[in-house]
Parts: C-alpha cells; structure tokens; sequence
C-alpha cells in the first residue's frame, strides 16, 4: 500500500531491465515529475542513468551511445512524438514504459514506425500519480470541476490516475462513493467502467476482504483547506507552498543563492521525515537541536588541522559534513521564514479564531473576534477573507447572521475584490446546501457528548483543535458504521466486515492536514492501512484558485443580496 | 518467568534470561524477552535433543542480531509513537505493481513492416552489386548502358512527362534521368549520384551481413542532410550530354536515402565513440573497487585493532591496488570530462552534459567509497598495536585467573553449604538456584564486551571477524557479500568443531581418570569446609557475612567473562557450552556449588529465605520450563551439574553423562571446548582446567606462575608471521597524502562550482597545509 515505494519499485524495474551502459530517461512534463518523487538525481545516477530528457524538447543530439529509458504518459502527444523519434532514432536501444493503458492502434503506429528496430521494449507500468508520502498521493490538477460537473478532460485523467494507483498497489476494489456529489459518483463509475473493461488486468491474488475504495468530495468539507496549518508538512505548504517536494524560497529576504529552491523529501531527508507531522513548537526544539549538534561537528570541521591525522579526519567526514550542513542550512531557513511569516502576519491570532469558526459554536464571541481581527492592520487580505468564509459557511443559515456587515469590513480593509467575491463563492461551493452531511453540529449523541465534554475540558492546543470531517467519516467506515445512505456501494455487492485496505479519494483535492489525519489512523488502527488521495494538495490559497476555476462566482445573486441588506440597514 | 513480573527482585540490572543481554529497564527486558524469545519457550521444555537445535539456534540469531538492532534504532524516529497501528513508513514492501508488455503485438506489427523494409534495401544493394560488377571506366558508355538497363527495366520515357519529384516538364533543355538502381525517372536537378568508394563499402559489408542475417543491422541511421547537398551540387558540374559515368552511378534520391541510412547503419555497428570506451574502463575500474574495498576495510580494521589475522604487506599491497583504481577512475572521468571540449566545432551541449554526469557520479562514488578507506598502521604502529593488544590480553589473563581463584574458593565454600544445606532437607530446591544465576552474572560483560574481540584462536579468532564482517556487510546491505560471508563462517566453524572435538575427547578422557582422585580429595574438603562454615556461621553474624561477602563473590563472576564470554562471541548463548568443565570440573567440584548463591544474594537470616529471590529468579528459565537438567539435578545433588565456575543452567547433558559419549555430547563439547581459549593454542597438555583441579586441594592457592595463559599467548603461531608486514611505509603515506591534495583539490572545485565560497576558504587552508606537511615529509626523507 506504499505509493511512493510501488512508484520507486516501477522505476527500479526500468532502469534494471535495460542492462548496463550508459543511459538516457526520456519523459514527458507528468512523468518527470512523477520520477522527480521518488529518486533524487545522485541516487538514479548511481544506476548509469546519466541524462534526462524531455521527449518533446527539440534540442537533443543523436547520441548513439545511449540506451534510452522512454516513461510516458500514453497520450496523443507522446504517442507522435515516438513515432518521430523511433523514424530517426537518436539513441542505439529504447526502452518504452507507458505510464497507462495504451491503445493496440497506438502501438501499432509505433511499431510501423520502428523500421530500424531500436524498441527492445514495450510495456505499460502504472506509475501514473504523483507520490507525495507513502500513504497520500495527487494528481496535481487544480481545478477539476466546472460548476458541479466534471471537466471532461479532468474526469479521465483522475480516472487513469486512479486506476492506475490501483494497479500499481494491485488491488481490486469495492467502491463507495458520496451520495450528494454528483462528481463523486460520475468518477466512481468511470473508475469501475475501467475495471471491467481491463479485467485481465485487475485479476490480483483475492484478499479476505476486498479493498475499499472512497470516493469524496471537497464540496463536503470546506472548512478543512480553509484553515491555517501548525505541522511541519502542512505548514510549509500553508505559508510557503510545496510542488513536488519543492519549495520556493525566492521570495524570502535575504536568501542566498543555492536555498533559493530547496527539496523537502521524507525519503532522504531523515530529519524531515522525522519531523513532517510534529507541531511548529516542536520542530523548533528540534531543530535546535540538529544546529547544536552541527555546531559541535563544524567546530571540530573547521579547527586548524594540524596534523595529519586531522586532516584525514577532516578528509573522510567531509562529504557527510558538507551533506549535514545541507540540512541545516536547509531547515533552519524554512523553519526561520515560517516563523517570520507567523509573527508578521499575526497568524497565533488569527488562526485562534480560525480554530474558534471550525470547532466551536459560540456565535457572538466567535463574531466578535472575527469584527476585531478585521480591524487589526497586520492581518492580511487572505487571512481576513478567509475568517469571513469560516463565518459564513459556520453562521449560514444563523438567525442572526451578520455576514453583510462583514462584507463591508472587509471592504473597508480594502480587501479586493476577488477574495471579496470568493466568501460567496466559497459558500457556494461547500454550502449547507450543498453538503451532504453536517460539518459544523454532529448528530449522533456520542459525537454530542464529546464535544460537550471537549467543551468542559478546554482543549489542551487552541490551535489544533480541528479534526477534518475526513476523520470522522473514516472512523466510521473503518467501524463498518459508515452510512449507505450517505455513502452508497457502487454495483449491488457490499462489504460484510470491517475494510482493511482502503484507498480514499478527493475530488477537489486533499490536504496536508487531511493526510496527518489519515497518517495517524493508520499508526492508531490496528490491521487497517489508509491510502489518501486527491485531485492535488491544497493550501488555502490554491483551495481558493480551485473554487475559482469552478465557475461558481455566485456573482450576481450574492452580490445583490449584500447590497440589498446592506441597503434595509440604513 | 512470573518472577520476572516484580523488578525488585532483579537486583543484577536486567538480563534476559535466555540471551543475558543487558537492558536497561524491565520494560525494556519484558519486551525484549517477549520480542525474542517468546517462540523459544518450547524449546527450553522440549528433549535434550532440541538442546543443540537451540544452540544453533541461538548462534544464528547472534549473528544477525547487531544487524536487527541497528535497523531497530535507525526507524526508533518513527516506532516511538505507535499505538498498535502501523506507520505507512514501515508498511511491508508490497510486491511489484501490475504491468503489462505490448511487445509481441508490437514485434508482430513490426515485422511485417520490416520485411517490406529489407526486402527493398537488399534488392538495391544487389542491383548496385551488379552494377559496380564490371570494369567501368575502360568499358564503353553504350555497352555500360546496356548493362545497366539488364539490371531494372527503365521506365518508358513517354509515360512520365513530368519529374515525380519537382514537378517540372521534361524537354530539350530539361532532360529525362534514369535512376540505375530502380529505373524510375527523374529531372537533372533531382539526380543523385552513388560514388564508387561507397557502392563498394556497401556491397562489401552486405555481403557480411546478408548471409549472416537478413535484416539490417540494430544499429540505426540518423540525420545525414548535408551529404547529399554537396553531392547534388557536385554533379550540376558535369556536363549535360556526358551520359557516361566512370566513377559513379546515377540513382534517384529515394534509392540514395535508402542507401545512405544503409552506410550509416554499418558506419555505427564498427564505429564505438571515445566516451564508451573510456565509460567501459571506467565501469571496470569501479567494479574492481567494489570488489577489493571491502576486502581492504576487512584487513585494515584487523590490523588497526592489533589483530594479526592478516599481514600488513599483503594489506598493503591491496590497498595501494584499490588506490590505484581509484587513480585511475579519478583519471578517467576526468578524461571523459573534457572530452572533445578544444574541438571545432565544440560538441553538443547534451554531450558535454553527459560527460560532466558521468564525471559527477564518479567523483560521488570515490567519495563514498574512498573515504570510508582507513588508512594502514604503520610498521612501529603495528607493533605498538600488538604489543598493547598483547597486554591487554595478559591484562584479561590475570582478570581471568582471579576470577578463577576466586570461583575456586567459592566453590570449596559452596561445598560446605551444600553439605550444610543437605541437612537441612532443602537441597532440591536451592540446587535449582546457583545456574541461572551464576549465568547471568557470568555473562553480564557479553553484552558490553562484544566489540573486543580478544579469541586466542586463531580460527575463534578468524570466525568473529568474520561475524562482524557479517555484521558490517548486512548494516551495508550487501546481502551477496554477506551470504559469502555466511558460508566462510560456517566452514570455519565446521573445521574449528571437529578440531575441538578430538581435543575434547582426549581430554576427557584424561580428565575422567583425574577424577576419581579429586573426588576423594573433594570429599575431604566437603567436610572440612562444612565444618568450617558451621563454626562461623554459629559465630557471626550472618547478615554482614553474607553481605560483605557478596562483594566479593560478585565482583570475580563479573571478571571472569573475560573468559567466557568469548566462547559466545563466536558462538551465542549456547546451551551447552562448556562440556570440557561439565565433564571435568563440575563434577568434581559441584558439590559446593549450590552454596554459591546464598552468598551471593545476601540478605535475610535464615537460610530457607535467602534461596528465596534467586530460587525465583532462576524459575524463569529452569523450573517452570521443566528443563530436563532439573531431574537430574535432584537425582545427583552432589554431583552437582550447575557448579562449575562458568557452568550455565543448561550445560546439564553433558556432565549427565560426560563419560558415555552421549550423541549429543560430542556436538557440544566441540562448541563449549570452542569456547575455551585455555586449552586450544596449547593443546590438551596445558589444560588450565587440569591445573585448577589440582590446586584446588590447595584452596586459594596462587596460581602457579608458568600459567598456560602466558604461553599460550607469546606462542600464538600467528602473532609471528605479522612480523613481516608493512615494507612499503614510506611511500604509502605519501601517496595518501598526495591523494587527500587531489581530493580536497576536487572539494574545492565541487565548493567553488557551488558557490560556497567560505567552504572554499577553509579548503585552500587545508589544501596548504598538506601540501606543505607532503613538502616537508619529502625534505626529511630525502
């Protein structure tokens, strides 16, 4: 159930099987970056592979003395380019690896085209998604959905990506999907379409329970990527923005030139791994720590050598030296500039009240302290429209709603106009209307009570008080108390027990926040392993670009509603 | 093991019982017997025969421990917080994903196409065969044409007005072209010529290849635009009515392609561009590396610890192999480097790519590899080593015969207690006690003294360098290398049992003659001593006896795995150990033994209640697992099984019947001999067992000065031919030197290309530095 290993793995299997020599790996834009998750540049180097190339870049010489490893993406685009490159071959052998299923009429073309005999290999490996954590995996497209439906192009590519995870983990699954998206259950069928349709190749070993696969919506939990993050992972990607274990440190004043980009990768970066899901106070102490003990290393690295001796000290722990000094330089610059932005945006504040919107149901108390952060010149224009989404989609349909008048506030903080338009959208996207399940007052007594008693208790982090929905709803699939009303079967089997594998997929993507969530699951509960996927990884701001790019302004309506409010007011 | 539940009673710090490792905690201890042990249990209550499948048992799981913890404490970071689930890191490895190849569907389509392909290359290559056949430049033009249109029928000039390929009328002025090769017809502009030199290079090499295979070669064309433009530029030249052609062959440009991407093909198949050669050597060269470097880190760890298990020369020699090696894949990619860099015009931007790849992995691979070489001792080095391993070893000698002196007079003590203790009806249960615990403290240094591997025997010495050669291989993954090791270890170790084992029958058989005459001297010495210790026991107070005794009583055990331990090192906790003191000492001696432990846990008045602790503690290991021992324990209380200094709970087979040759016994005397660094080097004649017997009599007498310790020691065979070693000092340190220049050299390109200019700083110092100490070196030597 391990992503990026079976990623790792298919990778792997390429390299080994083209043999010695020296080698070229020609993807595409996808597949680069599908390969960039799993194998730095000096670990693939080690396995003879010394170049890699973009197969549409025109810029490649013939090189006759490269083996040439092609992983692509099995589309139209490709498939042409391959069919010009096999008609003049650059390279004396090509290995072909598609990322998905092919057509038998695409292969064809290809083999017309191989009049010199050059392809050794065809094969399809199904490392079509991107790896980000051996439980959680993205597609990375923003923006699936037009309105409520799927962008058809984006309906196939989820679909492959999603089979194709599938294949590569080896499983067949049983499906369940949410009732009240429409999304959820198109996606569903288009996934069993494909099973059925390649039932030769979803015939794995049968388990004792069949694995389950979920398929959610983001419209069902708006709150979640809405929110500040405090964990390493997630806050990085918060306040800084992760792409593909990237991290563009550009922007940060004063950065010197080799940190201007830097990789955060749990596969080798052990003090990454170890601290991804720790809180910001934590890591702090951590890395406290891993500076002391790189101090004590470079004082002895940089007293005079004077013997020889020293100096083959010196010699032999330089690489490991100059490899820690990486690390540190690395950490203490991200963690450095998440805590400039944490105390330049007043974010401990903010994200108080955040925390205050998503968990608690104090109206009054809860407005008050959105009307007073409002005023506070350090918050910024996100962060205030953000506090109004929590609002409005907390307070919807409150008797004494007051979201107009916080419209004017943010207004007045001269907030633009575009985040101004998304509260409605926001809304409108995850609204009550919209959802099918109630984020904000749980229904069933036991949920009650403990969040009475939470309230009782006072809560031990005020920062991390949030469980994303997504908790709630695998804790019940995992007890076998999942709803099929709510979460219908697709097909007229269902599972009797308890699911063991279970596969769970966003549409509209998931979040840092969300994988922490199912990481822990996973730790806490005993024979079941949680695989989380989704469209791509959000922040609040690609969050908010996603529900941009849905076209759900709700422009008219809701603009007009303000002002008309706004206008019996006075 | 329900003692094991109350910590309080676990005064000796936390050793497991089964595998005497030391752990911190009884958490630590519970769940590390539960880890461990938990499916052994059986064993322990099964046959003696499961005995011996133990100890081998036991000797593989101490092989492959250090490994297991290692990877136990790399994941701690994740492990620490698991609740019962599993993190998705430590997730089992699942098997490859699904695949699926298309390559016979592809093959299929593409034979049909290739077919066609060769069908039509061939048919040229024939026809210009044909062609080139005769004398062209002395036969006449008009027999030259006759021959050519026997090759291809021309097409009729009448059927093509225009030219196929530009499209312009044919007249007088523009005239029609045959294409020699096909037939077809083209205009002068598009006419291409076959030179002679080719149509031969053509023919000539199909020939070759046709009657090996019938496809053209895996080696394919590429790009060729320019040939053809200055040839077709070249024929505009000639003139317009000279239809004949003495040197060449008109074709049209579909055959020249053809033909052209053919002579690429076979260019390619004999052509090997520099860069694949030098890659080829370079891979050689790592290889050899990776060969050779483990095996030089092997010697030099050995050496450097003042082992003499390999000779200084022959280290020196491989290393200056492997250095070499090293020169060269330096030399070599930096070769492949600068590889066509002062050429015109300069090469491809993706070649010089290539080559600073290639060079970039080689620099990471010596880095990773060549640094991890330690360097050699020098030849006074080595000495000094050997002398200081040597003194350590008398050191540990002197340790050892203390502690044996001291067990020695313990053991006369015990005696008397037991003989007390037989009085009093509580034999049984006391006897039960001394083993295990005796054990633990036995082995309590085991854990800790693991890394100094101090085995007189040579081949003991050998198998645990080859056990943490084991080691080293599995916590660097190289599972082959490994495996190879493996075996070694069990050829050594096959050879070392049946070496022992022939050791060991004879001194048995010495020993059991010994034996009647010490029993009788034992017998004595029970009485005396029994009456001695009533005497004091009457007379003093029993609480400080026991407690100041304790002390002492303690502390030997804790020495004296000087000795045992190193049976274990090689060997793990094996049950059966020391059958050479079972079958000798033990016997003799165990009558004593039981007292041992009243001493030992000090503490309440009566008798009945001191055995309360340890009789409890030892439960964990012998009396619920109704170890076999135990009946025969109590059927023989004088003879005492669980008595010897060094005996361990479970050596009980083997003094049961030490003069009958049980089946099994054979096996575990060869180990427990093994294990015995006394009687190895010098054979059975200075046996120190031999020596200790007879002092005994004695009580607390010193050791006798021509211990066998010493000799043993200074006439190790192996100690000598180590003499010989390191020849070419000199030249190596310099060469090392030399080489950490080139290195710090490359660090500082590698710093410099990386921008890290303070990096840079201290580099340079370093780099003057050696360059002058190297300076300096050379004045003096010279």
């Amino acid at each position: 159930m391990n992503v990026v290993f079976a990623v790792k793995q298919y990778i792997s299997k390429m390299i080994e099987d083209s043999g010695p020599g020296m080698k070229v790996l020609l993807m595409d834009k996808e597949t680069t970056g599908i390969v960039s998750m799993v194998y730095t540049q000096s670990e693939i180097l080690q396995k003879e592979v010394y170049l890699f190339e973009r197969l549409d870049s025109q810029n490649r010489e013939v090189m006759k003395h490269l083996k040439a490893i092609c992983f692509l993406r099995p589309t139209k685009e490709n498939v042409d380019y391959l069919i010009q490159e096999l008609r003049r071959p650059k390279y004396s052998v090509y290995f072909i690896y598609f990322s998905n299923v092919i057509s038998k009429s695409d292969v064809k073309s290809l083999a017309e085209a191989d009049e010199q005999e050059v392809v050794t290999e065809v094969q399809e490996f199904y490392g079509d998604y991107i790896a980000v954590n051996p439980h959680l995996f993205s597609l990375n497209i923003l923006g699936c959905c037009q309105g409520r439906n799927w962008d058809p192009a984006q309906l196939s590519r989820t679909t492959q990506g999603l089979t194709a995870l599938l294949l590569s983990l080896k499983k067949c699954p049983m499906i369940r999907y949410q009732l009240s998206s429409e999304a959820a259950k198109r996606l569903a069928e288009c996934v069993k379409q494909v099973i059925t349709k390649e039932y030769e190749l979803f015939e794995f070993r049968r388990t004792e329970v069949p694995p389950l696969l979920l398929v959610l919506d983001r419209c069902d939990d708006t709150v979640t990527p809405l929110l500040d993050q405090w964990t390493y992972q997630a806050m990085v990607h918060e306040l800084l923005g992760i792409n593909n274990n990237r991290i563009d440190l550009s922007r940060v004043p004063g950065i010197s030139k080799d940190l201007r980009e830097v990789v955060l990768s749990a596969e080798n970066d052990e003090f990454y791994a170890n601290n991804m899901y720790l809180n910001f106070a934590e890591i702090g102490s951590n890395i406290k720590n891993l500076m002391e003990d790189f101090q004590k290393k470079k004082q002895k690295e940089q007293q005079k050598l004077e013997s020889i001796a020293d100096m083959k000290a010196f010699v032999e722990n330089y690489p490991q030296f100059k490899k820690m000094s990486g690390t540190v330089s690395k950490h203490v610059t991200v963690v450095g500039e998440l805590s400039r932005l944490v105390s330049e945006r007043n974010l401990l504040e903010v994200s108080e009240v955040e925390q205050e919107l998503a968990c608690q149901n104090d109206h009054s108390s809860a407005l008050q302290n959105v009307k007073r952060l409002l005023q506070n010149p350090r918050v910024t224009e996100l962060d205030a429209a953000r506090l109004v989404m929590l609002y409005a989609l907390h307070y919807e349909r409150h008797s004494s709603n007051s979201l107009p008048g916080l419209m004017v506030d943010l207004r007045n903080k001269g907030v633009s106009e575009k985040y101004r338009k998304l509260v409605s959208a926001v809304v409108e996207y995850g609204g009550k209307r919209v959802r099918g399940s109630d984020l904000f007052s749980p229904k069933d007594a036991v949920a009650i009570t403990k969040q009475f008693l939470k309230g009782l208790k006072g809560v031990e982090n005020v920062y991390t008080q949030h469980q994303p929905f997504l908790h709630e709803t695998l804790d019940h699939l995992i007890k076998g108390k999942l709803k099929e009303t709510q979460y219908p079967y697709l097909g007229p089997s269902t599972l009797r027990d308890r699911p063991q594998d279970i596969i769970v997929f966003v549409i509209g993507g998931a979040t840092y926040e969300e994988a922490l969530t199912v990481y822990n699951l996973n730790r806490t509960t005993p024979g079941v392993r949680i695989v989380l996927g989704g469209t791509t990884v959000h922040n609040t701001k690609s969050f908010l670009e996603e529900v941009l790019a849905s076209g759900l302004h709700g422009r008219s309506k809701e603009g007009s509603q303000v002002t008309a409010r706004s206008a019996s007011r006075r | 093991m329900a003692s094991l539940d109350d910590p309080g009673e676990v005064r000796e710090g936390f050793l497991c019982p089964l595998c005497l490792k030391d752990l911190q905690s009884f958490y630590q201890l519970q769940s590390h017997y539960e880890e461990e042990h938990s499916g052994e249990d059986r064993d322990v209550r099964g046959q003696i025969k499961s005995l011996v499948q133990k100890a081998k048992k036991a000797k593989n799981r101490l092989l492959k421990r250090e490994g297991d913890d290692r990877a136990e404490s790399g994941t701690q970071g994740y492990e620490s917080f698991s609740y019962g689930g599993v993190d998705p890191y430590m997730w089992e490895p699942q098997e490859l994903g699904a695949m699926r190849s298309h390559l016979s569907n592809f093959k299929k389509h593409r034979a049909a196409r290739i077919d066609h392909y060769v069908v039509e290359v061939n048919k040229l290559i024939i026809r210009l065969e044909k062609l080139t056949a005769f004398d062209r430049t002395n036969a006449e033009s008009a027999k030259i044409r006759a021959i050519e249109k026997s090759v291809v029928p021309w097409v009729n000039d009448q059927d093509v007005p225009f030219c196929p390929d530009c499209g312009n009328k044919f007249g007088i002025r523009n005239r029609r072209h045959h294409c020699r090769l096909c037939g077809s017809i083209m205009c002068k502009k598009c006419m291409e010529f076959i030179s002679l030199p080719l149509a031969n290079k053509l023919t000539s090499a199909s020939k070759d290849s046709l009657s090996t295979h019938t496809s053209p070669s895996h080696s394919p064309t590429s790009v060729h635009g320019s040939r053809r433009g200055s040839i077709s530029s070249m024929s505009s030249v000639s003139s317009v009515l000279d239809e004949k052609d003495d040197d060449r062959i008109r074709c049209c440009m579909h055959c020249k392609d053809t033909l052209l991407k053919r002579e690429q093909q076979i260019d390619e198949k004999e052509h090997t561009p520099d860069v694949v050669k030098l890659y080829e050597k370079l891979r050689l060269y790592m290889e050899k590396v990776d060969q050779k470097a483990p095996e030089y880190v092997r010697m030099a760890t050995s050496l450097n610890a003042g082992e003499t298990t390999y000779s200084l020369e022959h280290a020196n020699d491989l290393r200056v192999q492997v250095q070499k090696a090293y020169e060269l894949i330096d030399a070599l990619s930096k070769k492949i480097l600068t590889l066509g860099l002062n050429q015109d015009p300069p090469p491809h931007p993706n070649t010089l790519r290539l080559q600073r790849m290639v060079r970039y992995s080689a620099t990471l691979f010596v880095q990773e590899k060549l640094l991890g070489l330690m360097s050699l001792p020098t030849k006074e080095q080595f000495e000094e080593l050997k002398k200081k391993r040597k003194q350590e070893m008398e050191k540990k000698m002197i340790l050892e015969r203390q502690a044996a002196l001291e067990s020695q007079r313990r053991l006369t003590e015990r005696q008397s207690d037991l003989a007390s203790r037989a009085t009093n009806g509580e034999v049984a249960s006391f006897r039960r006690g001394p083993a295990p615990l005796r054990k633990a403290e036995g082995w309590l240094p085991l854990s800790g003294g693991q890394g100094h591997s101090e085995d007189s025997d040579p081949l003991l010495q050998q198998i645990h360098n080859i056990t943490s050669f084991i080691r080293q291989a599995k916590a660097a993954g190289r599972t082959d290398e490994m495996r190879t090791l493996q075996e070694n270890l069990r050829q050594l170790q096959d050879e070392y049992d049946q070496q022992q084992t022939e050791k060991a029958i004879e001194l048995s058989r010495r020993q059991a003659e010994e034996e009647d005459l010490q029993r009788e001297q034992l017998q004595m010495l029970q009485e005396r001593e029994w009456e001695r210790e009533r005497e004091q026991f009457q007379a003093t107070s029993l609480h400080t006896r026991t407690r100041s005794l304790d002390f002492q009583e303690v502390r030997p055990f804790q020495l004296e795995p000087g000795r045992e331990p190193r049976t274990h090192l090689a060997y793990a906790p094996d049950p059966g150990s020391p059958p050479v003191q079972s079958s000798t000492v033990p016997k003799t001696l165990s009558p004593s033994s039981a007292g041992e432990p009243i001493r030992v846990w000090s503490g309440p008045p009566a008798l009945s209640q001191e055995f309360f602790p340890q009789s409890t503690m030892s439960q964990q290991n012998e009396v619920p697992a109704l170890n076999p021992f135990d009946e025969e324990d109590l059927s023989s209380p004088t003879e005492g099984t669980g008595g010897s200094p060094a005996a361990e709970a479970s050596f009980g087979p083997s003094a049961q019947i030490p003069k009958e040759y049980n089946p099994f016994e054979e096996e575990e005397e060869e180990e427990a001999v093994a294990g015995n660094p006394f009687t190895t080097p010098d054979g059975p004649v200075s046996n120190p067992f031999d020596e200790k017997d007879e002092h005994h009599p004695q009580r607390l007498s010193p050791p006798v000065p021509g211990n066998p310790f010493e000799e043993h020691t200074s006439t190790n065979p192996f100690e000598m031919d180590s003499d010989s070693g390191p020849e070419a000092e000199e030249p190596i340190e310099e060469e090392l030197l030399l080489q950490q220049i080139d290195n710090i050299k490359a660090y500082i390109f590698d710093a410099k290309q990386c921008g890290r200019l303070d990096e840079v700083e201290v580099l340079t110092e370093n780099l003057r530095e050696l360059k002058r100490t190297l300076a300096k070196q050379k004045g003096g030597t010279d």
